[in-house]
């Protein structure tokens, strides 16, 4: 029954969207598509879709070619909102659910709940146009999911929107997984991700550099962090001069390091009680999702993450 | 895409919602409203130009210096005058007649403007025949001179017959078919006026096919943009198939536009049933004008069948011109190629309509883009054969079919391409590449 990309490759003019893109979502999974403006989220999410034929590659889910799959299959959210905005709120759904095949008099009836369980019941009535831009989401939100589809794709469904809005609408997430359904959406934050998802696949420049089970990915790389900290040693200098042992970053009231592949984390903790440090706090992680997006998009991320160098003018 | 298969209900759906959002939208309403005000207006025109004509009366000074005129000589005059104008309601000719009288008299009211025109009525000696001399700043090939030189002619007839022992009177009694060049009510001068009619009405149809594809048809093409920039269209594209919206939006504008052509329509009837009452209170005097002339059932079959198809087919073209912008503003320059085809089109029935059995004109009338133009000239003129108009719909329906899968797929590329206007190279490439 899974969602199944196969080799899936999509050119624009000199743009390499999809490059051999092949992963396999099991069907009830929180999947996140992860990586940098551009990486081929969106492509991707099209591609499965059916709104853009790949050059080569097939998309299944059980089974069946998407190409022969009915619409009403899909809930999709796009990542350029949009709704009609000289028309009811009211309207427009029951218009999107119609298109999707469900009833009109069940339309409306779904309709009416969902804007009750979004506590927006009195915009049924109001056109578009009058909403706030949070509302607008929940609206697009529920045009997606009206015609109970199997499977919702959601292009960063969380960005623009504030915590409470946001909040909300993992709620409803949560609730879409409950009911059974497989969960794919795509977002550059990384807190969402872990919070969510099950399986993820990094995206860069139409590859996908690791992909799978959010753990597994966090423990591709075979390194792992240590959290120290000691009585009377803010700075613990000595951390950095043993093997394998790099200080990423010097917290407040703990130094965090990374531990390389092949080292074990527990020599830290054995070189403290050496040293006779008074340890206060002693923890072993995986690294953040973002190290990891990092450490495999990082190159073309800093670029995009820092200014570029002030022109001095003479 | 899975589009063939089930293009409905959902081009139904999106039909309603088109017709109903436009229908609905304030351009709409005031457009209508202006367009069926001005379309009663132009019904009114003939009684306009009645009354307008009630003021501006020619009068004419007679000065007989011949004798022995017929008896009746000053009333027929005045009738033939008056009886050969278009309209029957008012006087247009006022006549002063001067028995035997003075010409430098009348020459001095010519000078000073009282009348606008002297005729001198002699005898010739040698033949017998009376002679005229008309003095007048009018226009030498104007309509008011024209009718008095075929009064005098008339004139001149009557007398030869009195002096003949009879009288265009006694001629008409005896069933004699009278002098068609003179008569008010003979046979050529109706013919032409029909002519007439049919080119206004041929034009008029034209006209109205030319104004009913540029309007409707950018309707489409701001629809299909519209709702690419508001990004409707990333959620409509989940929803349905290219080909679903695409039928959806000719058949909802278009009914649109029928609606807005039926109130117009409505106002136009209205006004002419209007135009008789009108007159009467406005003119005091009935109306004989002839609207409707050469308006047959076959034309305006003809007029629908070729209104609806050109539609259609421009409008496929609209649609897929729309999808290549983002920007409502940027519509008009992206439909202008379509709107050189269609004013080529136009300009070349409206000349067609001049030379309606030329052979270019013929091909021409077969040829999809300009059908809806050309067949439409040739068929109110009433010069064509029912196997050359089905042969010319045909191809229009080859030529829509055509139409649909390029729009198509243009359309399902286009909608895609966001960000500056995108070229025709960028869209032809992108629809290889998709679907």
């Amino acid at each position: 029954m899974a969602l199944v990309i196969d080799s899936v490759s999509k050119r624009f003019g000199e743009v390499q969207a999809l490059d051999n893109v092949s992963l396999e979502i099991q069907p009830g999974e929180v999947f996140g598509f992860l990586g940098a403006n551009g990486a081929g989220k969106t492509t991707a999410m099209r591609v499965v879709l059916d709104i853009l034929r790949p050059d080569s590659g097939t998309v299944t889910w059980g089974g069946r070619s998407n190409t022969e799959l009915p619409h009403e299959t899909w809930g999709y959210l796009p990542e350029e909102r949009g709704l009609y905005a000289k028309m009811k709120v009211l309207d427009q759904l029951v218009f999107f659910a119609k298109l999707h095949g469900v009833k009109p008099k069940a339309a409306e009836r779904e309709t009416r709940d969902w804007l009750d369980r979004f506590r927006i019941p009195e915009y049924a009535d109001r056109r578009a146009e009058q909403l706030s831009k949070g509302n607008q989401q929940k609206i697009q939100f529920i045009a997606a999911i009206l015609h109970d589809p199997q499977v919702l794709l959601m292009d960063e469904p969380f960005t623009g929107l504030d915590p409470i809005n946001a909040a909300l609408l993992k709620e409803a997430f949560l609730e879409m997984k409950n009911r059974g359904k497989t969960l794919i959406f795509s977002t550059h934050q990384m807190e969402t991700v872990e919070e969510l998802c099950e399986a993820i696949a990094i995206l860069d420049r139409g590859r996908i550099v690791v992909g799978g089970n959010l753990r597994d990915v966090r423990r591709s790389s075979g390194r792992q962090v240590v959290r120290l900290a000691v009585e009377g040693d803010p700075e613990i200098d000595w951390l950095a001069t043993l093997d394998g042992v790099r200080v990423t970053r010097r917290g407040q009231d703990y130094v965090e390091a990374e531990v390389a592949k092949g080292f074990d984390p527990e020599l830290v903790l054995q070189a403290a009680l050496t040293r006779r440090c008074k340890i206060l706090r002693f923890e072993i992680a995986d690294p953040s999702l973002e190290e990891i997006f990092i450490e495999h998009v990082g190159q073309m991320d800093t670029s995009e993450r820092t200014l570029a160098p002030r022109a001095v003018h003479a | 895409m899975n589009g063939w298969r089930n293009l409905f209900p959902n081009a139904w759906y999106v039909a309603e919602r088109e017709y109903r959002s436009r229908a609905t939208s304030r351009s709409f309403l005031i457009g209508t409203v202006i367009l069926a005000a001005i379309a009663f207006a132009a019904t009114q025109l003939p009684v306009l130009i009645d009354v307008a004509e009630g003021t501006s009366r020619t009068r004419v000074a007679v000065v007989v210096r011949a004798d022995n005129m017929p008896s009746d000589s000053q009333a027929a005059m005045t009738a033939t005058l008056n009886g050969q104008t278009n309209s029957s309601t008012h006087q247009a000719f006022v006549l002063s007649w001067y028995q035997g009288g003075d010409a430098a008299a009348a020459q001095k009211s010519l000078e000073d403007g009282k009348v606008d025109a002297l005729l001198l009525v002699d005898r010739d000696p040698a033949s017998q025949n009376l002679s005229f001399t008309l003095r007048t700043n009018l226009a030498s090939d104007g309509q008011p001179v024209n009718v008095i030189t075929n009064a005098a002619t008339y004139l001149a007839l009557d007398d030869g017959l009195a002096r003949a022992g009879t009288s265009i009177g006694a001629l008409q009694r005896t069933k004699v078919t009278v002098l068609p060049v003179l008569g008010s009510s003979a046979g050529p001068v109706n013919s032409i006026s029909r002519e007439v009619s049919t080119n206004l009405l041929s034009t008029g149809l034209i006209v109205l096919i030319f104004m009913a594809i540029i309007t409707y048809g950018t309707w489409v093409a701001m629809s299909v943009a519209e709702e690419k920039g508001s990004r409707v269209m990333e959620l409509m594209l989940n929803a349905t198939t290219p080909l679903q919206m695409l039928a959806g939006k000719v058949i909802g504008n278009g009914a649109a536009g029928l609606t807005q052509y039926g109130i117009i329509l409505g106002a136009v009837i209205v006004g002419l049933l209007a135009q008789g009452p009108i007159h009467r209170a406005v003119v005091s005097g009935s109306s004989t004008s002839d609207s409707f002339g050469g308006l047959s059932v076959p034309v305006l079959g003809a007029f629908v069948v070729l209104f609806v198809l050109g539609f259609v087919l421009y409008s496929l073209l609209y649609a897929a011109l729309g999808s290549m912008v983002s920007r409502l503003e940027d519509v008009q320059s992206a439909t202008s190629p379509l709107m050189m085809l269609i004013m080529i089109g136009y300009f070349m029935s409206i000349f067609g309509l001049q030379a309606i059995d030329e052979t270019w004109v013929r091909i021409a009338s077969f040829v999809p883009f300009f059908s809806p133009y050309l067949m439409l000239a040739r068929v109110s003129v009433g010069h064509v054969e029912v196997w050359e108009f089905g042969l010319a719909v045909i191809f229009l329906l080859v030529a829509i079919a055509i139409a649909l899968v390029v729009a198509a797929r243009i359309y399902s590329a286009g909608v895609l391409l966001y960000g500056q206007r995108v070229g025709f190279r960028q869209i032809l490439r992108a629809a290889r590449v998709s679907r």
